[in-house]
């Protein structure tokens, strides 16, 4: 019999063994896992030279457990902040066409074409950007599978589709003659309404997470990420050629939301800064200096736009500009997420400092069943270490001669 | 069937021998993560993650343990079995957008493989870092608390490991019990630092309590734990308004940028 195991010989051989073969069976939960390698070497550490329970790298006096993050780190690739921006633009070109469409006049007709062209490639590739992101790319459907209003995420992946349904019904019917014609500008309007939460739902969903930094943020980043989303339609659909009456709407749209984006930027900041390590990574580090590019390129694109003159190459400059700055921006936000997610201090100070669940339940004791206070007392530090004990180098007051 | 099942993790009784890391990966049959040192401590597993759902954490400490003397001096060593704690108010329930996260029968949280499609949401959403997804598998893994052995009324790997009785299972309202007489003993003993991470709703209001809490000595922060962790979706309602006011905003911006850039002179 070829299909015998060696366990299925031996069992067969009663030689008083009585190995169960049952045992060699990889039935077990944890065995549907596929594995290829185990998992990377972890960075060592370097020697430590105080007690690690009883400091952390950033501050000292406030304990961590070896420093090491509370944490995991958000697990998004780069398509998803890409999503962030291509979303964005969709949703905004998709309100802005509506509105050509009911308001504008006939020379406006062919911006409104371009509007729900953009607002319906946008919706392709923000659909092709998640779907790259997944861990099992396959199983894309699932995310229809439920409908569950506490997930942004699911919120999203429904508007989202639901957006790309419509936003094509309106591009493909909206010309045609008849009841055709009606019901793809219904759908029109249909996209408008789901490009509303398209281009606000992603700060959502970065907030409704336990990163100390996106957390923080949840009331100013959508109001961030939906006038960005403004700014950028505005900017793309100023980089396609066009006409002298379509630059007088574009012009409005896209500096309307160029000023509401710095403006809404410094909020994000502002609310960030509250508990130092929680801002820290929109000021230091790679996710610093990232936010930083963005922040001056979306400035520079700005002023560049509001400065006098109709050249075009400065038009083209100035929406560029504002393009890499958005652009940039969700990069930022990610980034900035991942560094504040590993700093086990962010999660620990601004819980401490009355952000974490104190929040919303107004409770005053941390789960220790103690006053909620920073920065904590350090234990044992009333008596001074004595000298010659072995770990005395470990000590952050010096032992006494 | 059906009532509500927990793990009380009584952290004083711990030896750190890991038998509960052992009787997890053996049970589960979950793969190896590699053979690495920290260099830090006896902890060399560091976190929980996809294909590690227990974890001893190692806490060293300058100071004695309440009411001990020891030839060591002013020394202790802390240690923790870590492991889910299947919130009340679970962050990566509520955050799966697929659906593949359900609660059990038996108050617990679990991830089906055969629904999870790799989002990562989960991951982020978990204010206790315990969720992860292995990345050659690409499915976000987690404690089962043995759902393939409660079942059949029997106990979960890890509390049937261990020795000294520090990880204990059974039915919530009996393990709260337990746990409280064990506090007031410790309490009596002179150890007072002693009390109850997470044991319900009024401990930690942001979760509404943990059906895998813990009986500690310390600061949560020493054993890496959050001091008052809260489950995102408490907080997603003041997210949505900012949404719904930005959107005000934007049919304000577009129809006023139509409005009047419709006739005007540019």
């Amino acid at each position: 019999m070829s299909d015998d195991t060696l366990l299925d010989r031996l069992q067969r051989k009663a030689d008083g063994r009585n190995i169960d073969p049952r045992a060699g069976i990889l039935e077990g939960e944890g065995a549907q896992q596929r594995v290829k390698d185990p998992e990377p070497a972890r960075q060592g550490m370097g020697v430590l030279t105080t007690v690690p329970s009883r400091s952390g790298p950033d501050s000292a006096g406030a304990p961590s457990y070896y420093g090491l993050p509370v944490l995991k780190e958000p697990l998004w690739i780069w398509t998803v902040p890409a999503y962030f921006y291509v979303g964005g633009v969709a949703g905004a070109a998709s309100v802005l066409g509506v509105a050509l469409e009911h308001l504008g006049v006939r020379r406006l007709e062919r911006l409104a074409e371009r509007c729900h062209a953009v607002a319906t490639a946008g919706d392709m590739v923000s659909a092709g950007l998640l779907i790259h992101d997944l861990g099992r790319p396959s199983r894309f459907l699932n995310m229809l599978r439920v409908f569950r209003p506490t997930s942004p995420m699911s919120m999203g992946s429904w508007v989202l589709a639901g957006s790309g349904a419509v936003n094509t019904a309106a591009f493909v019917l909206r010309r045609m003659p008849g009841a055709l014609g009606v019901m793809g500008r219904a759908a029109g309007w249909m996209g408008a309404v789901l490009g509303l939460p398209l281009a606000g739902y992603t700060a959502v969903l970065v907030s409704n997470t336990a990163v100390p930094l996106w957390q923080q943020v949840g009331r100013t980043l959508p109001l961030f990420f939906m006038a960005s989303a403004t700014a950028s339609a505005g900017s793309l659909l100023s980089l396609f050629p066009h006409t002298d009456a379509e630059e007088r709407v574009l012009r409005r749209f896209r500096i309307a939301g160029k000023v509401a984006e710095a403006f809404t930027r410094e909020a994000v900041e502002l609310e960030a800064r509250q508990v130092a390590e929680v801002g820290k990574p929109l000021r230091t580090g790679a996710s610093g200096a990232l936010w930083a590019l963005s922040r001056t390129c979306s400035l520079a694109g700005l002023v560049m736009d509001v400065l006098p003159g109709r050249a075009r190459w400065k038009q083209v400059t100035a929406d560029a500009l504002t393009t890499v700055g958005a652009v940039t921006a969700r990069y930022a936000v990610i980034q900035a997420g991942k560094a504040s997610a590993r700093n086990p201090q962010a999660t620990f100070q601004g819980q401490r400092q009355g952000l974490g669940a104190a929040q919303v339940e107004g409770n005053t004791e941390a789960s220790d069943g103690k006053p909620l206070s920073f920065p904590l007392p350090v234990l044992g530090q009333g008596s001074a270490p004595r000298a010659g004990m072995p770990y005395a180098r470990f000590m952050a007051t010096r032992p006494e001669p | 069937m059906g009532s509500r099942k927990g793990f009380f993790t009584d952290t004083t009784l711990c030896i750190g021998c890991k038998a509960c890391e052992v009787a997890c990966k053996q049970w589960n049959q979950l793969p190896d993560d590699g053979f690495h040192f920290t260099g830090m401590s006896y902890d060399h597993t560091a976190h929980l993650g996809a294909s590690t759902w227990r974890h001893v954490a190692f806490v060293e400490r300058p100071v004695p343990l309440q009411g001990q003397t020891s030839g060591a001096g002013d020394f202790s060593w802390l240690m923790m079995s870590d492991v889910c704690k299947h919130c009340q108010r679970a962050g990566c329930l509520e955050a799966c957008p697929t659906g593949a996260i359900v609660r059990t029968e038996f108050d617990t949280v679990y991830v089906q493989p055969d629904v999870c499609n790799g989002c990562g949401y989960c991951v982020s959403a978990c204010p206790f870092g315990v969720i992860d997804r292995r990345e050659d598998d690409g499915r976000a893994w987690k404690c089962t608390l043995c759902y393939d052995r409660i079942g059949d009324d029997q106990t979960p790997a890890c509390a049937k490991a261990c020795p000294t009785a520090s990880i204990q299972y059974g039915d919530l309202d009996e393990l709260h019990a337990r746990a409280e007489s064990r506090v007031r003993d410790l309490h009596q003993r002179g150890m007072t630092d002693a009390y109850l991470y997470g044991k319900d709703a009024q401990a930690q209001p942001g979760t509404g309590g943990l059906n895998a809490f813990f009986l500690l000595l310390d600061r949560p922060e020493v054993y890496n734990l959050p001091p008052d962790p809260v489950v995102p979706t408490k907080k997603a309602l003041r997210s949505w308004a900012s949404v719904a006011m930005g959107a005000v905003g934007m049919v304000a911006v577009a129809l006023g940028a139509v409005a009047f850039g419709r006739e005007g002179r540019g």
